[in-house]
């Protein structure tokens, strides 16, 4: 697909030395050539990718993801039955970034105010003073985010799409780069609060985290059982491979890379396409073309490409998609999935040339 | 029997308001009934019970077929009753046997599924009428209370029924929840038989306790229905009337009687007038008001008497209605047709067979219509099929079978013509030629070609959705070493041209144009 060398180095070859200089060196080259600056921060994505990868096993297309998300500045909402490893994957994710990491426990009675933060009285200096929430960090995970009730959910918009939050009439910037994670368990419904359609536009990507293949589940089974921990993966041997300033450089890289008119055009008619396309009740928003050019940007990145491919945007369309379409009744009464019907579209939306 | 020391109002009643009495007759004597009735029927069931032990299901048929000989002590309490001697419980169950006695066989066999039993068994204990007679009687009384007798039955049926479903449910209600849990009703139904026999005895009490309950208010209720019968044919109500008129007035009627008998001894004499008559009597006249009188009078009888007639058959004295409506079996009428109408009939006829040659003429507009119309019809099905042709390739396309795509392959792929013909015959050459002014177009040209020869000559199924690497996952699915290695460098080539912008080396160029005669041109069929 692309040139083996040098843009896609061999993971053997990426040793922590290397990485570390890349790190460390990859700033101040970046005036000089974008080409290298570009090879370094695919490097560097990719060495992101391994890390995780040594976490948490046998979830590689959701880990590409969640690293498309996060080069992308976008948020993820990941679904999957318990026992899956989400919360490990963000915990991970976490790990090997150097920036802040804040975790909220969604629960029923989780107030707005628990979320974004509060003004309380100072007896001392009798004054009100700010006490920011746990939504002011880089890396936010909201856990089983579908138990707390909307008002709560809905604390979340403005941060997600303003990257802000208005305490007070104030509006606090959070830090950059900023990313939610959210995770929901998809079976079981009692006493879950569905997550608005406004919410659930504001997250870029939605991934489906499936069952483990076989051989990766033995894998996995024989590392737990070692651990130390007694029933989960430990993530502590993680090495912290980048900072805040790099995650914000590898987002300014992504968005400059050369996307031509032809992909962007294929990505706009993909949304369209789902407006349009009979089994589909709703289709998805302007959001979906604009996180699927993003989405597509990332992926190349990290693919180590120099441009954006169809196939980066074909990539990552069903995790961009399926949570901003909605079945029709008919197709629903059926028993088929948004899966299934996205990828009926996806295989007869025309693939750009020429 | 003195209806005067009835202890109910006697009256004619409507069925239902019968029946209702006998609900409130047996609710009144409600304890002495049940007792008597669980004295009864509780020991032969459980003398059933413990000889049938094995089978619950023949106990419980057994105790449910006699139980026409235990409705006798209940009506037999409750006749006794109703005229106020009311029967304590020794007696009523001495007086057991002697009820059994009379018809019981008949009772028990061929009268047992009659649906008017509680009805028809005062007829055979308190009339104590047999065969013929019996039958007539149950004819006379059957004549207006039986349908509301049946559905006593049939009502006294179901609540049987959801009686006892509902003491079932009432029993499992009560049981523990621990024991609840290993009582599957799986393993009710496929337990072997020993362990579960009691629960079947168990259900059968539940039976025979609830008939207790409402057996009794059966039999009344069919005792009431057949004396609100009487009570109608034999005008009960009336001779308690005159009884009670009677009672009043005894005292009374002596004395009325003497004053009668001392006014009427003064026999009187005839009127002197009499024997002076004036005249003969006028002559009966046979026709009576209908001769004719007055007949030389201005106004004769007859005259006024049609006068009269016109009158009443006018407005206010007479109102005529004219209905007219369908009917079948008019056989009369046709019979009565006469010789004009038939011919008006024909005549008819023959004016249809006229209008039948006209309308011939007429058939060429009659076939243009029918034209139009059909055509219309096609065109709304054709119009219907495209307006929803997206529905229906969404969802008519699923329901068929899997059609293989093994027909022509499409020319247009891509948005770019693939058919062989339109390719150049030499594509290597054309390509080497193009790469000087258009690299562009030259690669495109190429790899245009290679869509094209993997279309036509390996029958790879592309279609239009599939980007680059797709198309090259398909072909690595064809494991031809040399081709795969091919369209990997071809397809990078083309995606750094067309999405990256980059132009490919010369000497690239010359490379591919090397790899595409040697795949296609040399041995591959062109």
């Amino acid at each position: 697909m692309s040139e083996p060398t040098p843009e896609q180095p061999s993971s053997a070859a990426l040793t922590p030395e290397t990485v570390a200089a890349t790190t460390a060196t990859a700033p101040p080259q970046a005036a000089v050539n974008p080409n290298v600056q570009r090879q370094r921060a695919s490097q560097l994505a990719q060495a992101l990718r391994l890390e995780l990868q040594k976490a948490l096993i046998g979830q590689k297309a959701v880990i590409d993801d969640v690293l498309t998300a996060l080069i992308a500045g976008g948020h993820v909402l990941v679904e999957g039955v318990p026992g899956l490893g989400k919360t490990l994957l963000v915990r991970a994710l976490a790990r090997c970034f150097g920036g802040e990491f804040a975790r909220i426990q969604f629960t029923p009675d989780l107030m707005p105010s628990d979320v974004t933060g509060h003004a309380v009285y100072d007896l001392q200096s009798e004054q009100f003073k700010l006490r920011k929430g746990p939504v002011f960090t880089n890396l936010l995970l909201a856990d089983e985010i579908n138990r707390a009730p909307a008002k709560t959910q809905a604390a979340l918009l403005e941060v997600m799409q303003e990257r802000q939050v208005t305490l007070e009439g104030r509006a606090l910037a959070v830090p950059l780069p900023f990313m939610v994670l959210a995770t929901q368990n998809p079976i079981e419904q009692e006493g879950t609060y569905p997550l608005p359609e406004a919410e659930l536009d504001r997250f870029m990507l939605k991934l489906r985290m499936d069952y483990p293949a076989q051989d990766e589940e033995l894998n996995m089974v024989r590392q737990v059982t070692r651990s130390s921990r007694a029933d989960m993966l430990d993530v502590t041997p993680l090495r912290t491979l980048l900072q805040a300033k790099d995650v914000q450089a590898l987002q300014k890289i992504a968005s400059d890379l050369p996307l031509d008119e032809q992909v962007l055009d294929y990505a706009v008619r993909l949304a369209r396409a789902t407006r349009s396309w009979p089994g589909l009740a709703i289709g998805a928003g302007p959001r979906a073309s604009i996180a699927l050019a993003r989405g597509g940007r990332a992926r190349a990145l990290l693919r180590g490409g120099d441009f954006v491919l169809p196939d980066d945007i074909k990539g990552c369309a069903l995790a961009v998609l399926r949570h901003r379409v909605r079945l029709a009744p008919e197709l629903d009464i059926e028993g088929l999935s948004v899966d299934q019907v996205l990828q009926q579209l996806l295989d007869q939306v025309p693939a750009p040339r020429l | 029997m003195r209806l005067t020391d009835a202890s109910v109002a006697i009256r004619p009643r409507s069925a239902w308001e019968a029946l209702d009495l006998g609900v409130l007759l047996a609710r009144r004597h409600a304890g002495l009934l049940m007792a008597s009735w669980a004295l009864v029927t509780l020991p032969i069931f459980a003398v059933l019970c413990l000889l049938l032990w094995e089978s619950p299901g023949w106990a419980v048929l057994l105790f449910w077929w006699l139980k026409p000989a235990y409705e006798r002590l209940p009506l037999y309490i409750l006749s006794h009753a109703l005229f106020g001697d009311t029967p304590s419980l020794k007696q009523a169950l001495r007086a057991l046997p002697g009820l059994l006695n009379p018809q019981l066989l008949a009772s028990l066999t061929w009268r047992r599924f009659s649906l008017t039993r509680s009805f028809d068994l005062p007829t055979l204990q308190l009339e104590n009428l047999s065969g013929q007679a019996r039958s007539q009687r149950l004819v006379v009384l059957g004549q207006r209370d039986a349908g509301a007798a049946t559905w006593l039955t049939l009502v006294g049926m179901h609540l049987e029924m959801a009686l006892w479903l509902g003491l079932i449910s009432l029993f499992y209600l009560l049981l523990p929840q621990q024991i609840e849990l290993n009582w599957s009703w799986q393993s009710l139904i496929d337990a072997a038989a020993g362990d579960w026999l009691w629960l079947e005895h168990l259900s059968n009490l539940l039976y025979a306790l609830l008939l207790v309950v409402w057996e009794p208010v059966y039999v009344a209720c069919g005792f009431t229905l057949y004396l609100n019968r009487r009570t109608a044919l034999e005008a009960w109500d009336i001779e308690l009337v005159f009884r009670q008129l009677r009672q009043r007035l005894t005292g009374v009627a002596y004395a009325l009687l003497l004053g009668c008998g001392l006014l009427l001894l003064q026999a009187p004499s005839p009127a002197w007038a009499e024997s002076a008559s004036s005249g003969p009597l006028p002559m009966e006249d046979p026709f009576g008001p209908q001769s004719e009188r007055l007949l030389k009078q201005p106004l004769s009888s007859q005259a006024a008497r049609q006068s009269i007639e016109q009158l009443l058959d006018q407005p206010p004295f007479e109102h005529r209605e004219t209905v007219t409506r369908w009917r079948f079996g008019e056989e009369q009428q046709t019979e009565e047709l006469d010789q004009g109408t038939i011919k008006n009939l024909l005549k008819l006829i023959e004016a249809f067979f006229k209008l039948g040659e006209f309308w011939k003429t007429l058939d060429g507009v009659a076939l243009f219509f029918e034209a139009l119309l059909w055509a219309a019809v096609l065109g709304v099905v054709g119009l219907l099929l495209w307006r929803y042709r997206d529905w229906l390739s969404t969802f008519v396309g699923r329901l068929g079978p899997v059609q293989r795509r093994t027909s022509a392959p499409p020319s247009q792929l891509f948005g770019l013509e693939v058919a062989p013909d339109s390719l150049p015959e030499d594509v290597a050459s054309e390509v080497e030629r193009l790469w000087a002014e258009q690299p562009r177009a030259a690669l495109g040209l190429l790899y245009r070609a290679l869509l094209s020869r993997l279309l036509h000559d390996y029958r790879l199924p592309l279609k239009s959705a599939h980007t680059e690497a797709e198309v090259l996952q398909l072909v690595q699915g064809l494991e031809q070493t040399e081709l795969i290695d091919f369209s990997q460098a071809l397809t990078l080539h083309w995606q750094n041209l067309a999405y990256g912008h980059r132009v490919p080396p010369a000497d690239s160029l010359h490379s591919l144009c090397a790899g595409w005669r040697r795949q296609f041109d040399g041995g591959a069929p062109a």
